[in-house]
């Protein structure tokens, strides 16, 4: 017996009428100011995909050696695996609601610029990774196993945003740390003959052969640290879902 | 701002910059000077320095083909100019030329700008006078000749030919 039946049955009421109900669950969410709701506009629209296009442009940038001449280097493949992999990851951990962001109750212009600055945020992500693994050689294949070796394991793991979020930097930096520090001060200058390299600093010399190093000015760890950090604050500013 | 207007922004500035990005990573400018002679070709506003080409000119009919050759990279940096291409290649060809041998190394330096100036403008003609070889195809078979080897190089009336 349902519960409006049993309290039919006690009740002495005649000739009357059944009317039902639903049950209603009423959200009060604090109401936000028009200023609030354009600076959130303003940031979710432009600045975020300002920031993740800034990112795409300058991820595969280098300056060479020896005239800082400007170098644009396309992402391998696997950086594009590694992309998608990292999306599915914020989407499965809850730092991007799909949903909240491309739904079919939502008006076609907001599906396109959610789409539009999601885009940005795949190109940036390939472009990020593009940075920080080495170019070629043994180092390459190092690095990329230890990347997906992280971005598989994580697959699997129970994640809030927030803990994604850190775990995120801590793999960007060690990364950035591994190739603009360690690797960079393996790397022989090109200055000089090979003999005269060799004999100046063999051992620099023994690994940059070895681990076929690629020679980039001083300044594209400058500019790959900026990179990184630009890919981080808009990570930061990226909205869980564009719904209000 | 109206959230529409924001929308549209954002759609115009993700499509514009991955435009120019594309553009970027295809041109491989290697500096900002660069990227402006690079984004003229693209837009269809590029034109060669003409007080360049025709210090290269002075230079080559002084037979400074060096200095010429130098000149006409300053005057055509995309190499897109098919007249300033083939002075290029022609000075290769007068500079390599040698009544006993020719220089290998310019033959096919110059055998690669004729096949350039070929395909830049296949139906290509010299109007300049001095010039013996009026067309990229007659010069690409000169450098394609002068490249080989065979039994009429060891002709001893070969010593008689001119330089065109």
């Amino acid at each position: 017996m349902t519960k409006t039946e049993e309290s039919i049955d006690k009740s002495d009421v005649t000739d009357a009428e059944i009317i039902e109900i639903e049950e209603q669950t009423i959200i009060r969410a604090p109401k936000r100011s028009s200023s609030e709701v354009k600076t959130a506009s303003w940031v979710n629209y432009l600045i975020v995909p300002a920031i993740f296009l800034a990112v795409t442009l300058l991820g595969g940038f280098r300056l060479g050696a020896v005239d800082s001449a400007f170098i644009f280097l396309k992402p391998a493949l696997v950086c594009l695996v590694f992309s998608a992999l990292t999306l599915v990851l914020y989407a499965r951990s809850g730092l991007i609601d799909i949903e909240g962001w491309i739904s079919q109750d939502q008006p076609m212009l907001t599906n396109a610029s959610s789409i539009a600055i999601l885009i940005t945020l795949f190109t940036a992500t390939v472009q990020l990774y593009s940075s920080l693994l080495p170019e070629q050689g043994l180092t390459f294949w190092v690095v990329g196993f230890c990347f997906f070796w992280t971005i598989w394991n994580n697959l699997f793991a129970e994640f809030d945003p927030k803990r994604l979020l850190r775990s995120m930097v801590g793999l960007f930096g060690l990364a950035f740390v591994v190739k603009y520090l360690v690797l960079t001060n393996l790397t022989a200058a090109p200055e000089g003959s090979w003999w005269q390299r060799l004999f100046e600093n063999p051992g620099k010399e023994a690994f940059t052969w070895l681990l076929d190093l690629p020679r980039y000015s001083a300044g594209t760890g400058y500019i790959q640290f900026f990179t990184l950090s630009l890919y981080l604050i808009g990570l930061f500013l990226l909205p869980r879902s564009l719904r209000r | 701002m109206n959230e529409n207007y924001s929308q549209i922004l954002c759609i115009a500035l993700v499509v514009a910059g991955l435009i120019f990005i594309s553009f970027l990573y295809t041109t491989e400018p290697k500096t900002f000077a660069e990227v402006a002679t690079k984004s003229q070709v693209v837009v269809g506003t590029y034109e060669i320095n003409k007080e360049e080409q025709a210090r290269g000119l002075t230079q080559f009919r002084a037979e400074d083909f060096a200095g010429a050759r130098a000149a006409f990279d300053r005057a055509d940096p995309e190499k897109r100019d098919a007249g300033t291409q083939f002075y290029v290649a022609y000075s290769y060809y007068r500079q390599g030329w040698g009544r006993f041998s020719n220089d290998d190394a310019l033959f096919t330096s110059g055998l690669a700008v004729a096949n350039s100036v070929v395909v830049l403008d296949p139906n290509f003609r010299t109007t300049d006078a001095a010039l013996g070889i009026k067309t990229a195809t007659e010069l690409k078979t000169e450098f394609e000749e002068g490249l080989k080897i065979t039994a009429s190089d060891f002709n001893p009336m070969r010593l008689t030919r001119e330089r065109k």
